[in-house]
């Protein structure tokens, strides 16, 4: 066997799975515009530091900065956020006397498949339509949505799945929350959804 | 020329998702790569010249796509390579050596050794779909060989 060969008896073993297509072919029939799917590649968001005081904050801040609202655990929450050297964006808020600093970037991806950095209004904004899951300490899990927490421990199936559906200004959104079993949840929103998919959608009110 | 995005997905959905496995290492989100890949040929209003230039465009999106995935603070999947590998059934250990040899290259020789590999491109292809020099895609396939060498000894060719 050439190289070639080899690699390529090597690498045949990954498959996509059926989902893309379906998927894909959701969104082609309802001919809608995702922006969190098309536009921007990545954006996301941890915390990636804790501690320090609130008063010592002030002396430390350096770089361009501007105060921005984001929903935070379902509260607007008033943030400094600062653009760093490599395009990602950091967000310094209080929470409980605490400084906590958030991290995160995003990308747009060119028809040329060229990428670009998001500017920041529409990562900010992208992080407010965002919809976040997490689990507290008595084991209750939780997903939060523009001002809205709506307690999900008990929604999920066998499969560790969670469909519900929530309203903001009127506008639904279907979201599809996967329990990772290691303490993560992927979610998977969308705006619009076939008759036939909704009726596996719990509606929500918080 | 714009193909049906159906017929596409038939023809390259796989190749898509292994050139996203390869630069993200990560099945969730080389299937979130893909998919997204797809979404944005059937949104996007560009006018291709041939098949081949549709291929190349969407091996270039998807790479740029599992690259920015790998750019992120925080992954929602924490499988890891090696419980993912545990999945896969290879033909021969052999395959499970190469496979694994190839994920654990740095990414810049990974990328241009998979497109050489699997993809059957040729430097200057590579050097298109990469936007670097064709030197460039040399060295780095140059030194990728070497280092599966090293690895893999009489398992890997001195063919190419």
């Amino acid at each position: 066997m050439t190289n070639k060969e080899k690699y390529k008896q090597a690498f045949s073993v990954l498959h996509a799975s059926d989902k893309i297509s379906l998927e894909v072919e959701d969104m082609i029939k309802f001919q809608k515009r995702h922006k969190m799917n098309i536009a921007i590649a990545v954006v996301a968001v941890c915390i990636i530091l804790a501690g320090g005081s609130v008063s010592a904050y002030a002396t430390d801040v350096g770089g361009i900065q501007e105060k921005v609202s984001i929903w935070i655990k379902g509260v607007a929450t008033d943030t400094e956020m600062e653009v760093n050297e490599d395009g990602s964006f950091t967000f310094t808020y209080e929470e409980d006397g605490e400084r906590v600093k958030m991290g995160g970037g995003g990308v747009s991806i060119g028809d040329d498949g060229e990428t670009a950095k998001l500017p920041p209004e529409e990562f900010v904004e992208d992080m407010n339509s965002s919809a976040n899951v997490e689990s507290d300490k008595s084991g209750k899990t939780w997903v939060y949505y523009y001002d809205q927490k709506v307690e999900i421990t008990d929604l999920f199936d066998k499969n560790g799945v969670c469909r519900i559906v929530l309203s903001h200004k009127g506008e639904k959104a279907y979201l599809e929350i996967t329990d990772e079993k290691d303490g993560a949840y992927s979610i998977s929103k969308t705006n619009e959804i076939s008759k036939e998919k909704e009726k596996l959608y719990t509606v929500v009110k918080k | 020329m714009k193909q049906p995005v159906q017929e596409l997905m038939a023809q390259y959905r796989d190749n898509l998702f292994a050139v996203a496995f390869n630069v993200c290492k990560n099945a969730q989100d080389a299937e979130d790569v893909v998919q997204d890949t797809f979404i944005q040929y059937y949104t996007s209003k560009k006018e291709f010249e041939s098949g081949q230039h549709i291929r190349a465009w969407l091996i270039r999106v998807a790479i740029n796509k599992a690259k920015n995935v790998t750019r992120t603070f925080w992954r929602k999947n924490k499988l890891s390579l090696e419980e993912y590998m545990e999945t896969l059934a290879f033909d021969t250990t052999e395959s499970e050596d190469l496979f694994e040899t190839v994920m654990g290259l740095p990414k810049k020789y990974r990328i241009v050794i998979h497109l050489f590999y699997y993809e059957d491109y040729t430097v200057r292809e590579i050097a298109d779909i990469l936007k670097l020099s064709e030197s460039n895609v040399k060295v780095r396939l140059l030194r990728g060989r070497k280092l599966l060498k090293e690895e893999l000894q009489e398992e890997w060719k001195d063919d190419e």
